[in-house]
């Protein structure tokens, strides 16, 4: 008992943290249809910002170094590492968010992806390169005395509150006039310009809503573990999001969660506790990594709305043709 | 211009950390030819030596990006998994020469068909399904990036994650000129030539080039013209494979080794490419090949060889910004 509750524990952070990644994603692809395939990288983004802004100054002697170094209390933290997210959402969305064919946002948001996660390697003042942030104080442990399993337990708690607090924004912005415009734009871009709907600002705002999220959860994961470097942000990490997103069924928050649980707790973290195979200490990992690349072909074959479709939205009809006839029926059956 | 001191001529030794972006041409260099730059110092020289490495670079892209624009021109949709098609046949040609003992040249050449090999299997049996139901593009798109997820951890299930390398000898320097390449880098400069020049008859004497580009043009007009579209389908991919194969073999004998992972950051260079010369425009991958080739080795000892593959994407970026359709524009394709 004394292994399994914090095991649980930790799935159910694990579980609650995708939930909002998944969502994130949502909002980006299932809402506003924004190929983001660099989503891991607003993870990051607000995991070293809630980072740099909860931990003390970086120290260069020590060989730890990075920007900020603020002290401040991590629910703050947090909120900044969101914001930060948001902003690089905005700038990256910017850069990949234009009026040209999908293929290049797809492009474009692989490739900032790429080159952001070279220079956050490789140069070390900002966030130390390769080695990463680490030594986060546990979160709330300046203001109650509890020991690592007690906070285990406390985080649960946190990041559940967060979630939920998620959930509202999320099904909110769905179904809102905002929502709605996002998902016109997703189903015929050029329609939608064509009544006044600014593609390219809605767009914009999906982008830097989901990185909001994004950010938000990967502040939740820098407060659990209290270090974040860059071999746990590889692109890799981009398609557990993605997949749990197309085989839970996107364009709803329900599909998001049942994804999340499968692919994220289920395939992903639950695996990460199988001991390794003796002499071949990688195959596990690369297993679960074909593993997330076939579920999403499978399901994209199989099932291509996901395991709980996006619903049919149904406007109410005016009641004034009977029988519903088209104007040719109409016209042929006036004279019979 | 100042003379570099001698620390900046180090700019091609193996990087200390381990986990350093792979994939660059200059990151392995090897030794020697770094201490022929050291005989020399000047910054003007180490330009102009760095011109001669972008001519290698150089080739290895033309390869890769006009076997991608051909197949994106072709099908009309980018696959994502492309640079696992350059690493597989990396370790193709590694399991081959270095495991099964035949001579490299062999090895090579049978890496590439089986590449062509491949890539006909995984569009027949992946794409084709997609392609045939008339699935939104975004579906391929996510289908060809879970096919590199898959790839890659193929590669690394089979063969490890560790580096690997080929068993070949480097050679000394030959002083041509301003320049100073290998022998293996002249074989690989003229290997590209040979094939840019053997894709310019393909695509201009034969019917299958032809066909390729009236379906790249217009592929229903083609369609309806008589032309066997899913043939020629077919025939691009097995095109677009063994140039892959070409690619990635001429990219890790460069980089003297390779992991799973090797191919990565140059994607998206390849990227950068296509998107610049014009999807589906051959010549225009040529041109803009050369161009990036050149300026990411030239910047590598300007700024620093660390970020030259953003330089590429800072190409890339203003070329979407500025002319999305190319620098041969292409109607209805932007």
């Amino acid at each position: 008992m004394d292994l399994i509750l914090p095991y649980l524990a930790t799935l159910a952070i694990f579980f609650f943290v995708y939930n909002i990644l998944t969502w994130g994603l949502n909002i980006q692809f299932g809402y506003a249809g924004v190929l983001d395939f660099t989503f891991i990288t607003f993870v990051a983004c607000g995991a070293y910002f809630s980072g740099v802004f909860a931990l003390g100054p970086g120290q260069k002697s020590t060989g730890f170094e990075w920007i900020l170094g603020l002290n401040w209390p991590f629910p703050i933290a947090l909120v900044m590492g969101a914001l930060a997210a948001g902003l690089l959402g905005i700038v990256i969305g910017l850069i990949a968010i234009n009026r040209l064919r999908s293929d290049y946002m797809a492009i474009v948001t692989l490739a900032t992806g790429t080159v952001i996660y070279g220079l956050v390697s490789n140069y070390t003042p900002l966030f130390d390169g390769f080695d990463g942030l680490a030594g986060l104080q546990t979160p709330f442990s300046q203001w109650l005395n509890i020991n690592y399993n007690q906070f285990t337990y406390l985080w649960v708690g946190f990041c559940a509150v967060v979630m939920v607090i998620c959930w509202f924004i999320a099904q909110r912005i769905l179904n809102s006039p905002l929502g709605r415009t996002m998902r016109a734009i997703r189903e015929d871009q050029e329609a939608a310009e064509a009544f006044g709907k600014d593609s390219v600002r809605v767009r914009l705002i999906a982008m830097s809503m989901g990185a909001v999220l994004a950010g938000v959860g990967g502040a939740l994961l820098m407060g659990f573990i209290g270090a974040f470097n860059p071999a746990g942000w590889t692109s890799g990490e981009t398609f557990v999001v993605w997949a749990a997103l197309i085989v839970g069924g996107r364009g709803n928050n329900w599909g998001g969660v049942v994804g999340s649980f499968v692919v994220a707790v289920l395939v992903n973290e639950a695996t990460r506790y199988i001991p390794p195979i003796p002499g071949n200490a990688t195959l596990i990992p690369t297993v679960r990594n074909m593993l997330i690349g076939a579920s999403l072909i499978a399901v994209l074959w199989l099932r291509p709305e996901g395991i709980i479709p996006e619903a049919r939205r149904r406007f109410y009809q005016l009641p004034l043709l009977p029988g519903r006839r088209t104007p040719a029926e109409g016209v042929g059956s006036a004279g019979s | 211009m100042a003379p570099v001191p001698p620390g900046a001529a180090s700019c091609g030794l193996p990087s200390a950390r381990p986990n350093d972006r792979q994939g660059g041409i200059l990151d392995e260099r090897p030794p020697k030819r770094v201490g022929s730059i050291d005989q020399e110092p000047g910054g003007v020289n180490l330009v102009i030596q760095s011109v001669g490495f972008g001519l290698v670079t150089a080739s290895v892209l033309a390869l890769a990006s006009v076997g991608l624009t051909l197949q994106f021109g072709v099908t009309n949709y980018i696959n994502f998994a492309y640079g696992t098609y350059l690493v597989l046949a990396a370790y193709f040609a590694m399991a081959l020469s270095t495991r099964a003992h035949l001579p490299f040249l062999l090895a090579a050449v049978l890496a590439c068909l089986a590449m062509g090999v491949v890539a006909v299997a995984i569009a027949k049996g992946v794409m084709q399904h997609f392609v045939s139901r008339q699935a939104p593009l975004f579906y391929l798109l996510i289908v060809t990036f879970g096919l590199s997820l898959i790839i890659e951890n193929l590669v690394q299930a089979i063969w490890g994650p560790g580096f690997q390398t080929y068993n070949l000898a480097v050679g000394s320097p030959l002083n041509l000129g301003p320049f100073s390449l290998t022998p293996t880098q002249l074989i690989i400069i003229g290997l590209a030539v040979v094939a840019m020049v053997a894709i310019h008859l393909m695509l201009s004497r034969t019917s299958l080039g032809k066909a390729m580009r009236a379906m790249s043009d217009n592929k229903d007009l083609a369609q309806v013209s008589g032309i066997d579209t899913e043939r020629i389908t077919t025939w691009t991919w097995f095109i677009t494979g063994c140039l892959a194969g070409l690619a990635g073999i001429a990219l890790t004998v460069t980089t003297v080794s390779f992991n799973p992972t090797s191919a990565d950051s140059f994607l998206f260079v390849i990227f950068a490419a296509v998107i610049l010369g014009g999807i589906g425009r051959p010549y225009g991958a040529m041109a803009a090949a050369a161009i990036l080739g050149i300026v990411t080795e030239v910047s590598a000892v300007v700024v620093s060889s660390t970020y030259k593959d953003d330089i590429a994407f800072v190409a890339l970026v203003v070329v979407l910004l500025i002319r999305p359709q190319g620098l041969i524009a292409t109607r209805g394709k932007a």
